[in-house]
């Protein structure tokens, strides 16, 4: 009976490896980052005539609110209340209002004149597509009366027809 | 002797045998769990707005010095119960209500209709400023609609408005 050949055979599988970890960084530089901003349980409305983000600002506060019209906190954020007890959401105008003054109070350019000049923030509104006007106005007025004058208003980019 | 080194002759060549298929399988695993949570962001981008002014501000007094002071149309939506546009109408600023144009739901006809009026206001050399007065009950979904519509019609400023003075 004849012996077989003993000899190891092995598949090469350096460039398999290769091109499986050329795809995994793919995927990790891909991935969906949590950005500590936004909120992903928001969906926003689409839009066809919204324009590119320019990253030119560097004073923004994010305002996210939920279908119920409640304005989620980002997590650096929180707001204090009159008895001390803090929260991570605004439920309701009065308490956007609040918070958005004393964010007002240290907004401010060095040298502007805080009696004329707006705070220098630029407020990002990422409204849920299902929240009624009613409460997206109500938080508008509340920027509006804290002074901010720069609110954008964020959507989906939706290519056009 | 014991402590004679002994001189190499050549080079001797060893193979490595480096066990690669571990990192291979734990390489898989990496690929099948980014593979499985990839979902790419959907891009975000601004629709411009202007704030609401204060009612009866400094403002809302037009400036009858100024020359070619912007036309002033509104466009009134009022909503259903669910938050769903039930009406759409649009008329120029003093003129009656009841002379306004209505659309009823339909969003493709008061499209076409910003459009004729920012053609007519391109030839006239005339700008113009958008007041959406909105029904409270309308989503944020149909508000963003209306004002893209009037963006895509090259209307700058626009400024949603409950259909309520007093709320304003």
């Amino acid at each position: 009976m004849s012996q077989g050949n003993l000899d190891k055979c092995e598949p090469n599988f350096t460039p398999l490896l290769d091109l499986v970890l050329q795809l995994v960084m793919f995927f990790m530089l891909c991935a969906n980052f949590v950005l500590d901003q936004t909120n992903v349980d928001i969906k926003l409305p689409k839009a066809v005539s919204a324009k590119a983000l320019d990253q030119a600002d560097d004073y923004t506060i994010y305002l996210n609110v939920n279908e119920q019209g409640k304005v989620i906190l980002t997590p650096s954020d929180y707001f204090k209340d009159t008895d001390g007890s803090t929260a991570t959401s605004l439920d309701n105008p009065g308490r956007v209002l609040n918070w958005l003054k004393d964010r007002a109070k240290t907004d401010y350019a060095p040298g502007a004149d805080k009696t004329k000049d707006p705070p220098r923030s630029l407020i990002i509104l990422r409204v849920h597509e299902q929240c009624p006007f009613e409460k997206t106005y109500a938080i508008l007025k509340a920027c509006r009366l804290a002074g901010y004058l720069r609110v954008q208003l964020r959507a989906v980019m939706e290519s056009g027809p | 002797m014991l402590g004679r080194r002994r001189r190499r002759r050549g080079t001797d060549f060893v193979d490595p045998d480096l066990p690669i298929t571990p990192m291979l399988d734990m390489s898989f695993q990496l690929l099948a769990f980014f593979i499985l949570t990839f979902k790419p962001a959907p891009t975000e981008g601004h629709i411009s707005m202007t704030l609401p002014k204060e009612e009866g501000g400094e403002f809302a007094i037009p400036n009858p010095v100024a020359e070619n002071v912007p036309l002033h149309y509104i466009v009134r939506v009022t909503a259903t119960d669910a938050g769903q546009i039930e009406k759409i109408t649009l008329r120029q600023e003093g003129s009656a209500e009841a002379t306004g144009k209505d659309f009823k739901a339909d969003k493709a006809l008061y499209q076409a209709e910003l459009k004729t009026l920012a053609e007519t206001l391109k030839k006239d050399n005339q700008t113009a400023k958008l007041t959406l007065e909105i029904h409270d009950k309308l989503l944020q979904a149909y508000v963003v609609q209306m004002m893209d519509i009037a963006t895509q019609q090259d209307f700058k400023d626009i400024s949603p408005v409950p259909i309520d003075p007093q709320k304003r």
